[in-house]
């Protein structure tokens, strides 16, 4: 949560740019906000009404690509090049990061030449070191690469934008996990229940085994007692060791 | 019953720093000496300072703790026992200087920070204590322990006092003030306080084998993490409706925690984990069997010696 932290002081920063300013000055807000190098969460910005206004007029260009940083990719700006402005470096890189957070919210184990496309980078190396340098020492990502069998495994991923409807989709993911959760519980209650009944049960049973021993010796002691001495010393020796 | 006239909290900004290892050797130290206190109690270290008998044989300890002052951190490391005088009421000190002589050859960086006692609360009595140590250390600590065991406490009955001047009715007087303070525990430490606490089973549940310690160990960690997730849900349910205002950052970090999970569901983990779930259940048959198997040869011993009428005759042997 590192990131949060960091992206705090920028987002509030921007909203107050924002919020003092209309119109099309705002778009050079958004380039700068959106080449920023610690600035992921775009959401505070759309909020504000300023931004909003923005809609329908000339310069919704730049709240699309606003609302592109915030909730698109790499191929949905590839492929509708057209409705948004052109973007300098910086940009692509923020975009290309927020895609690979993207990609990280589908699957946890990523393969190298999804991200190849999906990030438009044709070798290996390449890849690597954005992945290396861009994603994961900027905190947005953590993991493993593996490159023999070519994966790259997410641990942990930064959290984007919120779309309208993945507030539902958290909730129920929510209430899945304390589901089974509360399954877990109940069923680690039972399995002590269990524990507990059966050294019970076996302390039990080793008292009732003594206890017919002690019996056993004190018949058997009784009975030599009773018997006359002059047995053969073979059978003395048995019994004795049939008690033992 | 003497006033206690003591602040609720102390002003002075220090931090304190507590070690495990002084609780334990107070507790040592009082624990010894009530049970060495067999019937008739001669009271040769209980407190009767100012003619209150302790009736219920509780005893009260005293000695000194030692540490480190960096600064505004105070940090106690260590204590070590002294004995105190009914007559002079005051703590043995020719004792005192010769023990802090030999701490300090070993420890050199140690002083004395204060003094230490049991008791539910501090009395007056103790000033005079205080005072008498004030020479060695300009403002020390009284580190006071409850014997008493309250099962309902969660708390560590030690509470630290420090002493201030403080104007009451127009008289300046040094009177106690608490002081809050944190553990800190050494590697070796933390070792030891884990060890005595997996002795028996925190919560007084009858778990009567170390299994069920263990699983309820397990339990109440699930449980804690359950409530935990618990909260998260209510939350985003309230945010939804509209309850709540929507806060994004916290709503990120909520989604990025979620894609964490499922957490064990990959395909190497079920095959490393049947793996061993089975070398478990073998290594268990084994045992089994090999227990069965000792038995039967000593019934076999047992029946051949009880029922070997026949052997050393030549022709059959008996029944193995």
């Amino acid at each position: 949560m590192e990131i949060e932290e960091k992206q705090a002081e920028v987002i509030d920063h921007f909203v107050k740019q924002v919020s003092a300013q209309k119109g099309s000055a705002l778009g050079s807000v958004f380039v700068e906000a959106t080449s920023h190098p610690s600035l992921f969460a775009f959401s505070e910005i759309l909020a504000v009404p300023t931004v909003a206004e923005l809609e329908g007029t000339d310069n919704s260009v730049h709240l699309e690509m606003l609302r592109l940083f915030a909730h698109g990719t790499w191929s949905d700006y590839k492929r509708n090049s057209g409705k948004f402005p052109q973007l300098v470096p910086d940009q692509v890189l923020k975009l290309k990061q927020l895609t690979v957070l993207t990609l990280a919210e589908t699957k946890k184990v990523l393969s190298y030449d999804q991200l190849m496309r999906e990030l438009d980078v044709t070798n290996v190396r390449e890849l690597e070191d954005f992945l290396i340098n861009d994603c994961m020492y900027a905190g947005l990502v953590r993991g493993k690469l593996d490159q023999l069998q070519r994966y790259f495994e997410v641990q942990f991923a930064a959290g984007r934008d919120l779309r309208p409807g993945q507030l539902g989709s958290m909730i129920q993911t929510l209430s899945n996990w304390l589901a089974t959760s509360d399954n877990l519980l109940v069923t680690i209650q039972d399995k002590i229940k269990w524990a507990d009944t059966m050294s019970e049960l076996d302390k039990k049973h080793r008292k009732e085994l003594e206890d017919r021993v002690m019996e056993v010796k004190k018949a058997v002691s009784v009975k030599t007692a009773s018997r006359p001495i002059l047995t053969s010393k073979g059978s003395m020796k048995s019994t004795l060791n049939l008690v033992e | 019953m003497e006033i206690k006239r003591m602040a609720s909290s102390s002003s002075s900004g220090l931090t304190f720093k507590l070690h495990p290892l002084v609780i334990v050797n107070i507790s040592d130290h009082y624990t010894r000496v009530k049970s060495q206190l067999n019937p008739p109690p001669l009271t040769s270290t209980s407190a009767t300072v100012n003619g209150v008998e302790n009736q219920q044989q509780a005893p009260r300890v005293y000695g000194c703790v030692i540490g480190v002052q960096r600064g505004r951190t105070v940090e106690i490391f260590n204590s070590f026992e002294l004995l105190y005088d009914p007559s002079t009421h005051s703590l043995d000190r020719p004792f005192l200087k010769k023990k802090q002589e030999l701490y300090k050859k070993v420890f050199p960086h140690f002083y004395i920070l204060g003094w230490y006692s049991t008791g539910s609360d501090a009395q007056e009595s103790d000033m005079h204590i205080h005072r008498a140590l004030m020479d060695i250390n300009e403002s020390p600590l009284y580190v006071l322990l409850n014997p008493a065991i309250n099962p309902t406490q969660k708390d560590l009955p030690v509470t630290i006092y420090e002493s201030e001047l403080h104007v009451i009715d127009g008289i300046p007087q040094l009177i106690f003030v608490r002081s809050s303070y944190t553990i800190e525990t050494v590697e070796a430490e933390r070792i030891s306080v884990d060890h005595v606490a997996h002795l028996k089973p925190s919560d007084g549940g009858s778990a009567a084998t170390q299994l069920a310690a263990h699983l309820t160990g397990i339990h109440s960690a699930i449980k804690m993490l359950n409530s935990r997730i618990r909260v998260l849900h209510h939350y985003l349910v309230g945010m939804q409706k509209g309850d709540i205002p929507c806060e994004n950052s916290l709503l990120r970090q909520v989604s990025s925690l979620l894609r964490r999970l499922p957490a064990i569901e990959s395909e190497k983990f079920q095959d490393d984990f049947l793996m061993e779930y089975n070398d478990t259940l073998l290594i268990t048959y084994l045992a089994m069997f090999t227990n069965c198997s000792s038995t039967m040869n000593e019934l076999v011993d047992k029946f051949n010696t009880a029922y070997d009428r026949h052997s050393r005759r030549g022709g059959r042997t008996a029944f193995i």
